[in-house]
């Protein structure tokens, strides 16, 4: 298999697979996560078939296939270092993830519906980081979307993961579209939505660098990144997403969702860095959301709160490195964001599982109930500590070597920056890793040291089965492995990554030891400002709560929860006084709907209204059919009583299929009879249960009123149908004869009327019979949400 | 309406309207008929006896899911539709067939017949559908 196939394959696999997992449940029952994770494995080795050439050559596989050619955009695959690298994280973590999820997931859960979800969201986050087409990219971008949302609100009883699961897609997805607004502004400016065309030509990068719609094209493409990866205001939904199942969020947003703004930011880096609205923008909010994610996390109590805002903050970290950039070096921080989102992904994704047994086994997940359990969980107490610490930027763990190339390509930025900027940048940088530091000796210290609290969690706690065990245990390996052979992730995976951004081969040197150099200086005054901070850190959590009793207002949670009850507030408004519930008032609605289309621009366009060839020759038989229409069409209209009226309604329906005999059009005459007997059933049905009178007192103003709709819209369509011929529109030929030709011809029927239904018009047909089924289930919905009430 | 006339008179129609139905259906490409038709003439003789013998006695022996008629017909018209493009065709080509076989003689095979059936499912399942929940709630 070549690597576009290869690759084509590790995206459309698991959607696939996901599509079968009912069938699988039923010969594994509750062993289907391994069938999931049978499957994230083969995505695994898929990419991996692809990726000698990328790695070793710097190949970049590439190919389509048209997918909509009239629009210009094509089933596209770039797949680069980078793409591979995230390929391979959401796979890899994939793996460990289901894995796990076998021990974490109780075998009373759905867990069809969890590895499906698992699977659809594995299969869109692949597809998108290979897509090499910038609306392919948005579709599976929401996709991701759609499925973390459908992750996230799992437990669906619980009102808060159901808050939780609204508040990150209406974030997300709006993130998306304003994504999409800057994709087609690129679409606009190149002419094209194929990235593979823009990375592979730098004289289309220059024209867009010195295009006028550059600023807002970026603007609106940084949006959607940034939601997506919780930066700037955005960042209120990665806490909320917690309710998720642990290891969902440890997939989610420690591996892969969030890592997708990020991933964004890493492929537009080429076409928009090295200008001032690049740093500004995204230096500059990943700073803040640094620092003020960091700060927050010191009053979360729990556990899986420290680690949406420490996964806030390091996702800063990266944003901020990928910010750095000046004319002359476009890129930085490039090597140092790559090589710590690799990082990143392992020590958060080991610290959420670790979470996950913790609250697994103890049964809760408030740090001031935990502490002491490392004693009845010796294992899990290492592996916490080798990922915490790693966080923390401790040597020889891969932290350490991220956390100091994040501080020399903080210091090489403020250098070139000059000024005030050669402090600042790398004081920020030092105050971001001073709370990373403090938070994560509070997550071990929290957990596993201090005092066994033995009134909040009486019972004895023991070690996880080993299919939760193992999962963590080989990430924490390798967190040390990367540690201590940096060469072996740097030269394999983090020098083509790099090499995909930069778009030139880039060769990094990344040792353990270098000497007493500027930012070794840094990591050590991080360290002594860490453990001063950490002796306060319970003093700093109670002044946060204080504040925010005080002031609920500085939040952006208060804005966005009115912003939301608002919204539903003014929906119910409007809905309530625009359906009222009164038939009548629709029914004047629709008809003076119809005399705005109709009447009126007959009246305005009509040179006759009365055609001039009018044929006066009615047989005497269809004269007296008409008369009787006309007579049961008054009777409907003014009998008292309702049973009669129906009676003479459907007398008029009959009526009207023998006209249609008359005319020589068996099918609808068939058709007509029908639809008539089974809505005088329905309706018969139906008025048993109402009183036999009309109770209302129609006043003559009304009845003066609804009389005169009446009689226009009988006028306008009269009018109408004696001009569908001749007179106020064009005279057209008649259309049956191209189907009486053609009906055998090409579709092999006699019968044009159905050949029209099944075969010319089979399109329209099927959105009909689409709209049948929706309008079965709305009834059904209506009936069923009315008597819950 | 639950006469003992209508009551036996429902009960002969029954299979009789039904395979009428079916043979609307079947004809529907040379002969007037067709799935929606044949669909709709199958409600209205469920109706009917959902009408004569009452919705609750009639589900204790005949209670088919109508739901999954219509998702099974709408399944059927897309993949009708879908199959063209798995032979390199455009989305819904047709395809006509004449084949032989011992006791009916020459019989035409149309893929656009798989189609019609499709919509003969869709509008049996969800006409009787609706029906069944307005009947039910009404009880």
């Amino acid at each position: 298999m070549d690597s576009f196939n290869a690759i084509t394959a590790a995206i459309f696999l698991p959607f696939i697979f996901a599509g079968l997992v009912p069938v699988m449940e039923k010969l594994l029952k509750q062993r289907i996560g391994w069938f999931a994770v049978a499957t994230a494995l083969a995505c695994f080795i898929l990419i991996g078939m692809a990726a000698p050439g990328v790695i070793e050559e710097g190949h970049i596989v590439q190919g389509s296939i048209p997918w909509i050619p009239s629009a210009g955009v094509d089933f596209t695959i770039y797949a680069d270092g980078l793409a591979m690298m995230i390929g391979f994280i959401a796979s890899g973590i994939g793996v460990l993830i289901m894995s796990y999820s076998n021990g974490y997931m109780s075998k009373t859960e759905d867990l069809k519906r969890y590895y499906q979800y698992l699977l659809l969201f594995m299969g869109s986050m692949i597809g998108m980081v290979f897509s090499g087409n910038t609306i392919q990219l948005f579709i599976f971008w929401e996709l991701t979307s759609i499925t973390s949302f459908m992750l996230i609100g799992y437990w669906r009883h619980k009102p808060e993961s159901i808050y939780g699961a609204t508040k990150s897609l209406l974030l997300t997805a709006s993130g998306g579209l304003a994504m999409l607004a800057g994709f087609l502004l690129l679409g606009n400016i190149t002419g094209s939505f194929d990235l593979t065309a823009i990375l592979n030509d730098p004289q289309v990068i220059n024209a867009i660098k010195e295009h006028e719609l550059f600023l807002i094209t970026l603007i609106l493409i940084f949006i959607g990144a940034a939601a997506k990866s919780a930066q700037g205001p955005f960042y209120i939904w990665l806490p909320n997403a917690m309710e998720a199942p642990t290891p969902v969020s440890a997939f989610l947003h420690s591996a892969t969702m969030v890592k997708a703004g990020i991933y964004l930011i890493a492929r537009i880096h080429p076409i928009f860095s090295g200008t001032e609205a690049w740093f500004i923008l995204v230096s500059g909010t990943g700073i803040i959301t640094m620092l003020v994610a960091g700060f927050l996390a010191f009053r979360q109590t729990d556990i899986k709160g420290i680690l949406a805002y420490s996964t806030i903050s390091q996702l800063a970290y990266l944003m901020t490195m990928y910010g750095y950039t000046t004319y002359h070096e476009p890129g930085i921080g490039v090597a140092a964001a790559t090589f710590h989102l690799l990082n990143h992904a392992t020590f958060k994704a080991c610290l959420f599982l670790v979470a996950g047994i913790v609250a697994h086994e103890a049964a809760t997940r408030d740090i001031r109930k935990l502490g002491g359990l490392r004693r009845e969980m010796p294992i899990t107490f290492i592996i916490a500590c080798i990922a915490g610490l790693s966080m923390a930027g401790i040597p020889p763990l891969n932290g350490f070597l991220s956390k100091e190339m994040f501080y020399e390509s903080s210091l090489e930025m403020g250098a070139s920056l000059g000024g005030i900027f050669t402090f600042l940048i790398p004081a920020f940088a030092v105050l971001g890793g001073v709370f990373t530091f403090a938070y994560s000796i509070k997550l071990i210290d929290g957990i596993f040291l201090g005092e066994r609290d033995k009134e909040a969690i009486p019972h004895h706690i023991h070690e996880p089965p080993m299919t939760m065990l193992i999962p963590p245990a080989f990430l924490a390996f390798l967190i040390i492995l990367f540690g201590v052979i940096p060469s072996l992730p740097t030269h394999y995976i983090i020098e083509p990554a790099v090499s995909g951004i930069l778009l030139e081969t880039a060769h990094l040197h990344v040792k353990l030891w270098h000497g007493f150099t500027a930012s070794l200086m840094m990591t050590i005054v991080t360290f002594i400002l860490g453990i001063l901070i950490y002796t306060k850190y319970d003093r700093i959590a109670a002044w946060q709560d204080n504040f925010n009793m005080k002031k609920p207002w500085i939040s952006i949670n208060y804005y966005y929860d009115r912003a939301v009850d608002s919204a539903k507030g003014n929906a119910f408004r409007f809905s309530s006084r625009s359906q009222t519930g009164s038939i009548k008032l629709y029914m004047s609605a629709m008809l003076l709907l119809m005399i705005a289309l109709i009447a009126i621009p007959a009246a305005i366009l009509a040179t006759n209204i009365v055609p001039s060839q009018l044929n006066f020759d009615i047989p005497p038989y269809e004269a007296i059919l008409l008369l009787l229409l006309i007579v049961a069409a008054l009777s409907a209209a003014i009998l008292p009583k309702y049973l009669p009226a129906i009676i003479a309604l459907s007398t008029l329906g009959y009526g009207v299929s023998l006209l249609f005999i008359y005319l020589k059009a068996p099918d609808l005459a068939l058709t007509q009879v029908l639809v008539e007997t089974l809505s005088t059933i329905i309706f018969l049905l139906a008025i048993t249960k109402i009183p036999q009178k009309y109770k209302e007192k129609i006043s003559f103003s009304v009845l003066t009123r609804d009389i005169l709709i009446a009689i226009t819209i009988a006028a306008s369509v009269f009018v109408l149908l004696l001009n569908a011929t001749q007179g106020i529109v064009d005279p057209f030929a008649s259309l049956s004869h191209y189907f009486i030709d053609n009906s055998l011809l090409l579709a092999g029927g006699h019968n044009i009327v159905n050949v029209i239904i099944v075969d010319f018009r089979s399109y329209d047909t099927l959105g009909e019979i689409a709209v049948m089924c929706l309008a079965a289930l709305g009834v059904y919905n209506l009936i069923h949400s009315r008597s819950e009430e | 309406m639950t006469t003992i006339i209508t009551k036996t008179i429902t009960k002969i129609c029954i299979p009789l309207v039904i395979l009428f139905s079916i043979s609307l259906l079947l004809a529907g490409h040379n002969n007037p008929g067709g799935g929606f038709i044949g669909g709709v003439m199958f409600v209205s003789v469920i109706a009917l006896a959902y009408v004569v013998f009452g919705l609750r006695y009639i589900k204790t022996f005949f209670n088919p899911d109508w739901a999954k008629w219509f998702g099974f017909g709408l399944t059927l018209a897309s993949l009708t539709a879908f199959s063209a493009m798995m032979f390199g065709h455009n989305f819904f080509r047709s395809a006509v067939e004449f084949v032989h076989l011992p006791l009916f003689g020459e019989i035409e095979l149309v893929s656009a017949g798989l189609f019609d059936i499709g919509v003969y499912f869709v509008v049996i399942g969800s006409l009787l559908f609706i029906f069944k929940n307005v009947g039910d709630d009404n009880e």
